[in-house]
């Protein structure tokens, strides 16, 4: 399992269970997780992982310019894809009537939500309502066609696999906890107020 | 479902068939058995009516002497959910009542007790044995299968219930306190030993095995929790503040580690034509490739969506092409000695050799006559070849560019 390992972590991929699961166990395994270290450590990479170990990821050594340029990129998608991810979570929780967000592993079907939101119009509504983000504009007008679009987009980010072509069910992966892991690293380093908004979308809810 | 039922059948015909070993079982502790039993002992220990006594022995299993003591009403009934704890008591109880017996030569009560001390002790046993695994089991297994964070909750506290009651008695039982309370009276001694004290580490291991697994889950669900308000408090920010962005972290002197993640590589393989081993896939590969080259060929590309947009494109330089270059080149040496002529053809010669001169010729005549037309002070003289007659055709050797240093205007 070492080959599709590395091979997986220096293409930039996110290993977990869910997206690669092989890959994922090995590397859970005593002593290969070292062994992947070493040698990325020859070409000037490190193996890292997410903050409850649910993917992992290979970064720096050190940062020079061209690492530095590289990061830079990254940050640039994460904050294209920061405000459509938060959207999404939200709007799950809606969906599926669930009182907690969406964790690595759990699963989406499709036929599921386009049931919940044709039967609810505003949940149509914030589905629409993403097509103010470039990536999740649809041609299709239709609610089917825009969850499509939505589903297939956070796909290409990663944040989810479909696992049955048959029964279109996607599962979330690893990189949804990285996605947190970034969350709270803005909270908590910018200071946003995101408690005192929270109890006023609450009281917002009740109306 | 037929199949349930086969077992069923089976079950009931053989607790019937051997309705008095059962008997035996449960109101003498357990049968010895014999030739004649043997068969029919080892028959009912496979449908897990019997269990190991110890020995050779059998005794009754525990659930369905508790199933019996329900149904005859018996005062010996214990359930699952009592408290193990009072079991522990109560064995104590039953030790010191034999002891006593014992020392009195009642030889009666002293079986009866023993009895009692027996059946006390299988039934815990077989329920601390059955409690731990099934609660780990369940700890294991049923924790991620639910969704809601309220049901996580109630989960959590049901689980930590009932290893409260586990924790209770595992600690309520003593081994030092029972063995020595059975000092003297080696089959009993034993018994609590085997039945007891031996289990008692795999039963600890267990809980301790059960309360990690409640700890992560416990510390799951409050980053759960945390998650969620995380996610709602984020939701509503961005949409109060649909503008707002992150501060470039990446920008940071020292580069947080969060952010420190690798772009990617991409792969490329070549074949290597050498190795003869790989000839045979190679060949394959390659024929594969021509019939997707072919597919590919047949594809219509894709037509782009013409987008518009406000942003300046980026200018292009173009960079002119060698002919044009020398021709401006003859052009401006023509215009820097006015009057006189300069040969196109021994320009060439000097300067652009590698363009036949048939091309460079053309070249020039066709720029001349548009300076000529655009007014702009050229002239030229064409040299022809020597006539062959009239044959419609004028052809030239080489061409006079002229400046005449006046424009018309």
């Amino acid at each position: 399992m070492f080959e599709p390992t590395v091979k997986r972590l220096l293409q930039g991929e996110f290993i977990c269970e869910v997206s690669a699961e092989d890959c994922f166990r090995w590397l859970k395994q005593p002593g290969n997780a070292q062994t992947v270290e070493d040698f990325l450590k020859q070409l000037g990479y490190r193996l890292s992982h997410s903050q409850n170990q649910l993917a992992f990821f290979a970064a720096y050594a050190e940062i020079d310019a061209e690492a530095r340029a590289e990061i830079r990129r990254l940050f640039q998608q994460f904050k294209w894809e920061l405000q459509p991810v938060v959207e999404w979570l939200d709007l799950m929780m809606q969906c599926q009537r669930q009182d907690a967000a969406l964790n690595p592993g759990d699963t989406i079907s499709f036929s599921g939500l386009l049931q919940a939101i044709e039967n609810n119009q505003s949940l149509a509504d914030r589905l629409q309502g993403f097509a103010r983000f470039k990536d999740f504009l649809s041609s299709d007008d239709s609610a089917k066609g825009r969850l499509e679009k939505l589903l297939k987009t956070l796909s290409n980010w990663g944040y989810l696999i479909l696992t049955s072509r048959d029964t279109l069910v996607y599962q979330v992966t690893g990189k949804l906890d990285y996605f947190y892991q970034a969350l709270q690293f803005i909270q908590e380093n910018e200071e946003l107020p995101l408690e005192q908004s929270e109890d006023e979308a609450q009281q917002a809810d009740l109306f | 479902m037929s199949g349930d039922k086969t077992s069923l059948h089976r079950l009931f015909q053989a607790l019937a068939q051997h309705s008095d070993l059962v008997a035996e079982a449960y109101f003498g502790g357990g049968v010895e058995p014999s030739e004649a039993n043997q068969r029919a002992l080892n028959q009912l220990k496979q449908l897990k009516v019997l269990a190991n006594h110890g020995g050779q022995g059998f005794r009754l299993s525990a659930r369905l002497g508790q199933f019996l003591d329900g149904a005859l009403n018996s005062d010996r009934m214990r359930r699952l959910d009592t408290d193990l704890g009072g079991w522990v008591d109560l064995l104590e109880q039953q030790i010191s009542l034999y002891r006593d017996a014992f020392a009195e030569a009642r030889l009666d009560d002293c079986d009866a007790y023993l009895a009692e001390i027996e059946r006390l002790a299988f039934d815990l046993s077989d329920t601390l044995e059955e409690n731990t695994a099934y609660l780990l089991m369940l700890v294991n297994s049923r924790f991620a299968n639910v969704r809601t964070l309220s049901e996580k909750k109630r989960q959590n506290v049901f689980y930590i219930g009932r290893l409260e009651k586990l924790v209770g008695a595992v600690s309520a039982l003593q081994p030092a306190l029972l063995l020595e309370m059975a000092d003297d009276h080696e089959g009993m001694q034993a018994l609590v030993e085997r039945q007891l004290v031996r289990n008692l580490p795999v039963h600890r291991q267990r809980l301790q095995d059960i309360l990690d697994i409640l700890k992560t889950f416990l510390f799951q669900i409050r980053q759960i929790e945390a998650r969620t308000r995380r996610v709602r408090g984020f939701a509503f920010f961005l949409r109060q503040n649909p503008d707002y962005a992150p501060k470039d972290w990446s920008e940071q002197a020292q580069v947080p580690t969060h952010w420190n993640r690798i772009l990617g590589l991409a792969f490329r393989a070549h074949p290597d034509t050498l190795d003869r081993g790989a000839e045979k896939d190679l060949v394959e590969l390659a024929r594969k490739i021509k019939i997707d080259g072919a597919a590919l060929l047949s594809k219509k590309p894709e037509r782009r969506l013409n987008g518009v947009s406000l942003a300046r494109r980026p200018s292009i330089r173009v960079e002119s092409p060698l002919y044009r270059r020398q021709i401006k080149a003859l052009f401006e040496q023509a215009r820097q000695a006015p009057g006189q002529g300069v040969s196109a053809l021994a320009f060439r010669n000097r300067h652009v050799a590698e363009i036949a001169a048939p091309l460079w010729l053309s070249c020039v005549l066709g720029e001349g006559i548009r300076r000529k037309a655009l007014r702009q002070g050229y002239d030229f003289e064409l040299i022809p070849w020597a006539s062959d007659g009239f044959d419609g055709n004028l052809r030239v050797k080489d061409l006079r560019l002229v400046f005449v240093n006046k424009t018309h205007g």
